[in-house]
């Protein structure tokens, strides 16, 4: 008897596990569709996701990235190049600011090390192509006419340099110049 | 010499070294801003806090400042104790409040000690909430950046500009919280070594100006060890670079040449090699082709001339191409020689065997030492770090007496200057040698000064005697190491040379050469000239006479890294590694041969001379000994010196010369009523002189006279006057200059080779109404 009972179950077991594997896939067969059919219709990612990368501009407009070569030096693939630059006022900018997408693996560090968040990586990861040649980005090709994810942050209105419009000692934490060529306290 | 204990080791220590030193010698490290080896302790920045247990149970533990700390043992050193980590990191927090948190656009980002302090001992977050102290910044001229904002108040740039190199238009201003570092008004920086204030300064408030034009984060720079090729001194620099393009030059430890420092020259000098004129493709004819053709066109001219070639090497080339060039010309027994003008030969050969028959000449660190020096000639133009190095004897109590024709700095920390004409030099100079050898009685003022320079030089442990080969003929240098021989062993020598190969180029040359070549060409002797890194045609003195030479020859091959007048005027152009873009080796000053290893290649073709030789000697078939070879056959027992290396004294056989030491009365009597004086400025070499940032420093063209000669003539200071030399004249404004002897027109080498007049040349003077 005590043979015969196992048997039994032995039996019985994988039946149950097999009939609920079935009901469970004819369940997902009614239910409401996770898949859909891309590229006719897009999902939208979310705004963490990281993708394509792009320059950002401050409030004002100007190109955000100093030109301090800190993505550069953080890329793990060492596929950022670029060459600063400055104007006649002092402000540095990228002469030339190249990522090569052939190579670049998405991982955010770029993004993570730059002080002035003018590097940000993007939702959006549709960026095929039939050669590397064309996964290299140029300046043109990243810089774009917004400010991103992060608004409103302005580096040059924190840091000590002077730039056109931002003289020393106006910055959001100074104090009017020291004049040096006096000597009462 | 006794023990301490640090972080429970036991190190040794020199009797009246300070705590940091010693831990620093023992390679370990105690966090510190404004302690420098060269500097000394100052106990401004409070950061090198270590606590100290007396070996009496009695005395409680304390925290001093290891840089104010004499090490004396029995004590126990703890740099990690708790007490000591946080007063370091109280110091860089209050350091921090005033931070301008500009380091993504400041250069010093990546090598900057603030950086560093602060990641390895600060709070990881600011807490000061409070709005910041800022200062307005100067413009100190094409070569340093001002940053006020980012400084940590440690008097390092201070300490070093005016006490170490004794300039005196920098300086500290103000009080408390607000001590500014900077200049009385904006403007350039006057000091020949200003450059250092970039290295010097533990933060970005000092930055190098020019590599700030096309800057790159230190970790992206490509270095390698390199030699100066701005004169004989052969500093230790590091060139870095990047994307083919020569970024910046820094200073690289020398045991006994350079140390900590470089001067302006070596810094910013490698401008050149970037030049927008610098030739970068092959000619001939005007026309640009391949470097194969270019040396085609050059074999089929000498194969057409035959033995009828000459070669001209250089005082800047190294001793691989100059070498390999001779071994060319020894191929078709055609002339060689390093130098353009006979006189500059005749000085530099007479200098280097000078110096081989004495025990050699002092290293830098050694010219610190000297207790009384006697200076021929202006150091601050010909050999900068010299003057650095003398300003130091000086700092410690050495008399210094400084002969001179035109202007020079150093003049003005001599004990006795004596301002002498170009043609009295001989005199003075066999005058001091002979009362060096046999006291006797002075019977004019200035005999009298030359007696008391005579005396505080034999009075003196140490003395060093140092002349400028450029502006000695060579009967004047000889008579200078006859003062020295005559003032005993201890009295060392020294010249400063042409250029930074000038040794192992008088080492391949022979007196009396370039006469010969000259004249062979006059006369068609020789129809093709190769010229490697000369400027033939631009030479002060002889530039007209080999312009017309130039004319009778069939074709002249230049193989130059800059566009020099002979590399304008070449039939075959081949344009070659400037030399941080080659290997080479170059021979200061002393005989220390010094090898240097290229630090980048360009985009172009450029290969070193050695190379352009060795290929166009396959094109003509001759068989040329390699490198290694014909350097081991001109310096028997010759080992390449390593790169990076301190180097080797060149093991060169004795040049056997007779050194005539008679003053020919008749070409040293008084020329005229004036003369000519050769009066340069330290960025004036032949390849810093195509540095934008250095001659835009160039000191305003003027004819340098004495105030009493101005007078006498009745000329006012910025009154034009007409130069007549041998091949032109020149109009220039007059300016009074105390340095100026009696009877002589100070000019710039520019003017000089206008005028076609050498040091000492005679030159007529007359007012333009
Ligand atoms: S995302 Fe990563 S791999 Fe791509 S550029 Fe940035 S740091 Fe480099
Ligand atoms: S880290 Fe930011 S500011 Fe710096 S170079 Fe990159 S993008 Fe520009
Ligand atoms: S300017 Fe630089 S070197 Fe001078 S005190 Fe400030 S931090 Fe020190
Ligand atoms: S002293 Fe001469 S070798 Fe030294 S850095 Fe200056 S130019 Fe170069
Ligand atoms: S290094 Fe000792 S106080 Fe600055």
């Amino acid at each position: 008897m005590k043979i015969a009972g196992q048997t039994n179950k032995r039996i019985a077991s994988p039946l149950i596990r097999l009939w609920r594997s079935l009901w469970v896939t004819l369940r997902h067969a009614w239910a409401k569709r996770e898949t859909v059919s891309y590229p006719e219709i897009k999902r939208s990612l979310p705004g963490r996701w990281r993708g394509r990368i792009v320059l950002t501009r401050d409030p004002d407009g100007e190109e955000r990235c100093v030109a301090c070569y800190l993505c550069s030096a953080v890329c793990p693939v060492d596929c950022i190049h670029l060459q600063a630059r400055q104007q006649d006022d002092g402000r540095r900018y990228p002469e030339t600011f190249r990522i090569d997408f052939s190579r670049c693996i998405f991982c955010g560090f770029c993004e993570e090390a730059c002080p002035t968040l003018a590097i940000q990586l993007t939702p959006d990861f549709e960026m095929c192509e039939r050669s590397h040649d064309s996964l290299v980005y140029e300046k043109e090709q990243l810089l774009i006419d917004g400010q991103g994810k992060h608004a409103g942050y302005n580096f040059y209105r924190h840091a000590g340099i002077a730039i056109f419009g931002k003289a020393i000692g106006e910055g959001t934490h100074d104090t009017p110049p020291v004049d040096h060529d006096t000597n009462l306290p | 010499m006794g023990t301490i204990r640090i972080e429970n080791h036991e190190i040794p220590f020199r009797e009246g070294d300070n705590i940091l030193k010693t831990a620093l010698a023992a390679g370990m490290e105690i966090p510190y801003f404004c302690y420098h080896t060269a500097l000394g302790s100052l106990g401004a920045c409070r950061l090198c806090a270590v606590e100290i247990t007396p070996k009496d149970p009695g005395k409680a533990p304390q925290v001093v400042m290891a840089c104010l700390e004499p090490a004396r043992g029995g004590i126990e050193v703890s740099i990690s104790s708790a007490a000591a980590q946080q007063v370091r990191q109280k110091v860089i927090e209050f350091l921090m409040t005033n931070h301008p948190h500009d380091c993504p656009v400041c250069d010093e980002g990546g090598e900057c000690h603030l950086q560093e302090m602060t990641v390895a001992c600060g709070p990881p977050y600011r807490r000061y909430r409070g709005r910041k102290r800022t200062f307005t910044n100067q413009y100190l001229g094409p070569l340093v950046h001002h940053e006020m904002n980012r400084c940590i108040t440690c008097y390092r740039c201070t300490r070093f500009y005016q006490d170490y190199a004794l300039g005196d238009d920098l300086g500290a201003m103000r009080l408390r919280n607000e001590v500014y570092f900077g200049r009385f008004q904006d403007g350039p920086l006057a000091s020949p070594f200003a450059g250092n204030l970039v290295e010097i300064c533990p933060t970005g408030v000092f930055t190098d100006a020019v590599f700030r034009q096309h800057f790159a984060r230190v970790w992206d720079l490509k270095t390698a060890p390199s030699i100066c090729p701005h004169c004989s001194i052969g500093c230790n620099t590091l060139p870095g670079a990047r994307d083919g393009m020569l970024r910046r030059v820094r200073n690289r430890f020398h045991p006994d040449l350079n140390r900590w420092f470089i001067c302006d020259r070596g810094r910013y000098g490698h401008q050149y090699s970037e030049h927008p004129a610098r030739p970068l493709t092959s000619r001939v004819d005007g026309a640009k082709v391949s470097y194969r053709q270019a040396l085609a066109a050059a074999a089929e001219q000498i194969k057409a001339v035959g033995d009828k070639t000459g070669g001209l090497g250089s005082v800047r080339e190294d001793l691989e191409g100059n070498t390999l060039l001779r071994a060319l010309l020894n191929g078709f027994n055609g002339i060689f020689t390093a130098f353009s003008d006979p006189r500059l030969e005749a000085a530099t050969i007479t200098a280097v065997t000078a110096l081989q028959n004495t025990t050699g000449a002092p290293s830098l660190a050694e010219m610190e030492q000297a207790d009384a020096a006697l200076i021929v000639g202006d150091l601050t133009a010909h050999a900068p770090m010299i003057d650095l190095a003398l300003r130091q004897a000086y700092r410690s109590g050495a008399r210094l007496a400084v002969l001179h024709s035109g202007p020079t700095p150093l003049a003005r920390f001599a004990a006795t200057a004596l301002a002498i004409p170009p043609h009295e030099m001989s005199v003075c100079l066999s005058h001091l040698s002979e009362r060096a050898a046999a006291p006797s009685a002075a019977n004019s003022n200035q005999k009298e000064m030359l007696a008391n320079i005579v005396v505080s030089l034999t009075a003196s442990h140490r003395p060093l005697l140092i002349g400028v080969t450029e502006t000695l003929s060579a009967s004047q240098i000889a008579v200078l190491a006859q003062l020295a021989a005559a003032l005993g062993p201890g009295a060392r020598l020294a010249y400063a040379l042409p250029g930074a190969n000038a040794y192992g180029a008088a080492l391949l040359s022979q007196t009396g050469r370039a006469t010969a070549m000259l004249e062979a060409i006059e006369t068609g002797h020789i129809q093709n000239l190769i010229v490697a890194g000369n400027d033939p045609l631009g030479d002060t003195r002889l530039g007209a006479r080999w312009r017309a030479a130039r004319q009778r020859l069939d074709s002249l091959i230049v193989l130059d890294c800059v566009a020099t007048a002979t590399a304008e005027a070449a039939d075959i152009l081949i344009p070659v590694a400037a030399w941080a873009e080659r290997s080479g080796t170059f021979v200061n000053y002393e005989g220390r041969a010094q090898g240097f290893t290229h630090t980048f290649r360009r985009p172009e073709f450029l290969p070193s001379t050695a190379e352009v030789i060795a290929d166009l000697a396959r094109h003509l078939e001759l068989v040329l000994p390699d490198i290694a070879a014909a350097l081991g056959d001109t310096f028997p027992g010759y080992q390449a010196p390593v790169p990076g290396a301190p180097g080797s004294p060149l093991p060169a056989p004795a040049i056997p010369m007779h050194i005539d030491t008679t003053i020919h009365q008749g070409c040293e009597s008084h020329p005229g009523r004036w003369q000519a004086a050769l009066s340069t400025w330290y960025g004036d070499d032949p390849l810093a002189s195509f540095a934008p940032a250095l001659t835009e420093l160039v000191p305003a063209v003027a004819a340098l006279i004495s105030p009493a000669a101005a007078l006498n003539e009745g000329i006012k200071a910025g009154e034009r006057v007409r130069l007549q030399g041998p091949a032109g004249t020149v109009v220039l404004p007059v300016q009074p200059d105390n340095d100026v002897a009696a009877g002589t027109i100070a000019l710039t080498r520019a003017v000089l080779a206008q005028l076609g007049a050498g040091h000492g040349d005679p030159l007529e003077l007359e007012k333009v109404s």
